[in-house]
């Protein structure tokens, strides 16, 4: 059996992590509704890369998780899905904001306080 | 507009019926708005569509975003679907075995051959066992699909430290399988001991039922010892259900027992035949057998002899089995541990 390379360990690892945060990412950017492809170019536009695969997909199991709701509306050309937060999303992104800084907190302190 | 329409073509057949259209219309939508990003204004061209769905990424996979995965069987039920199917699988190769074995002592096969016995039953065994393997999973998907997960999780995960084995498992007496071998031991003494004379062949004819003793005298000498071995084995499984868990007198106990019980079938093997069908009860049964009284009687102590022989095998086995957990295995842990 060949070993896997370093690179490619660390990418696969890195492609978890990223996982885990992407929810908290979408949600944080749908207190005001957006439609899928300006949510993907407001995320990168802010540093966060995401799979096209992944985002699309992602919206719509959270909208039948019911934290997010979403309508078609044409307000330019073309239809398109808008995505915006529902109440239980609102309560479940600030549940997860508090979880989030501690989580950063204490892995910080663990990497970089020793 | 082709190459969308295519695109969007093979991502739809790879959805499940319910959002198709939804989902499809969606990625319509993002498609041209990365088309506008990549071509502000203008109609696109070829190139830059091309382009727009590379960057979307293989139909196949986008299609897979969409889907969610569901186990036929999930892992609430997995571990008891193993279970029952290795129970099921294990019962009826057994009963098949079984089947043949006394199909040959009764020389059912005799026409037919041996190889041809051995071929076809094999066959008719992977036979059953493939359709007992489709039936129970079936019944396992229906139980995954349409039980409420509730329900599912209570029969799989009810948990608390308490259930924890402390005892090593192997130590621990399985109860069940006590309760069964004392019920079969309760039914043999009372039988042998006080309805001798009921057991036999029983047949319909004109006058009712007609019983014919299968028993000849020669098993009263071997009843005063089977009943003692047996009430002893009774009292030791009583001892063990109170006590949950085998001890070194328990097993030296069942070994003493197991001796004994060896003893007895071997004496009963070499002695002399104790199954007989008299010639004055056979014309009820030859006509339907076409064979005669002495054959049937000496198939019925070949029978018996075999059945014997598997007990006396059993029974070693048992008693290798007890001899290692209390003699030669606790040796070496306790010398393993003076050792340390």
């Amino acid at each position: 059996m060949t070993e896997t390379p370093i690179h490619e360990h660390s990418q696969n690892l890195v492609q978890e992590l990223r996982r885990g945060v992407i929810v908290l990412a979408a949600l944080s950017q749908l207190h005001e509704e957006q439609y899928g492809y300006s949510l993907m170019t407001q995320l990168e536009e802010r540093g966060l890369q995401i799979d096209q695969g992944t985002l699309y997909p992602l919206l719509r199991r959270l909208e039948d998780q019911n934290l997010l709701q979403s309508d078609w509306r044409v307000e330019t050309s073309r239809p398109r899905r808008y995505y915006v937060l529902s109440e239980t999303g609102k309560k479940v992104l600030q549940e997860m904001t508090v979880e989030w800084s501690r989580i950063k907190n204490t892995i910080d302190n663990l990497l970089f306080k020793n | 507009m082709q190459y969308i329409n295519a695109y969007l073509n093979e991502i739809s057949r790879r959805l499940p019926r319910k959002n198709r259209d939804d989902i499809i219309e969606e990625i319509r939508s993002i498609l041209m708005d990365m088309i506008e990003t990549h071509n502000p204004g203008a109609d696109p061209d070829e190139a830059t569509i091309k382009a727009v769905l590379n960057e979307f990424g293989p139909p196949k996979k986008v299609a897979q975003q969409y889907v969610s995965y569901k186990p036929l069987i999930g892992p609430d039920l997995f571990s008891i679907y193993l279970l029952v199917l290795k129970v099921v699988l294990t019962v009826i190769t057994i009963l098949n075995f079984a089947g043949v074995i006394v199909g040959l002592v009764n020389g059912a096969f005799r026409e037919t051959g041996l190889f041809t016995v051995v071929v076809d039953q094999f066959f008719s065994l992977c036979g059953s066992l493939i359709n007992v393997f489709g039936i129970v999973t079936l019944i396992f998907v229906l139980f995954e699909r349409f039980v409420p997960e509730k329900f599912k999780r209570e029969i799989s995960d009810e948990w608390s430290p308490d259930d924890l084995n402390l005892v090593e498992d192997k130590m621990r007496v399985s109860i069940p399988e006590l309760v069964i071998e004392i019920i079969f031991e309760i039914i043999f003494i009372v039988f042998f001991n006080f309805y001798l004379d009921k057991i036999g062949i029983y047949s319909q004819s004109e006058a009712g039922w007609v019983m014919m003793p299968i028993f000849n005298e020669n098993i009263l000498r071997y009843i005063p010892w089977l009943t003692a071995i047996i009430v002893l084995n009774t009292g030791i499984n009583l001892y063990l259900i109170r006590q949950g868990i085998w001890n070194r007198a328990a097993g030296m106990a069942k070994i003493v027992i197991n001796v004994l019980k060896i003893a007895v079938f071997a004496a009963i093997i070499l002695g002399p035949p104790l199954l007989i069908i008299g010639p004055e009860s056979w014309p009820t049964l030859s006509h339907e057998l076409g064979i005669t009284d002495q054959q049937f009687t000496q198939y019925m102590n070949l029978g018996l002899n075999i059945i014997l022989g598997l007990a006396i095998f059993g029974f070693s086995v048992d008693t290798v089995k007890h001899l290692w957990r209390n003699f030669i295995k606790k040796d070496r842990t306790s010398m393993e541990i003076a050792t340390q």
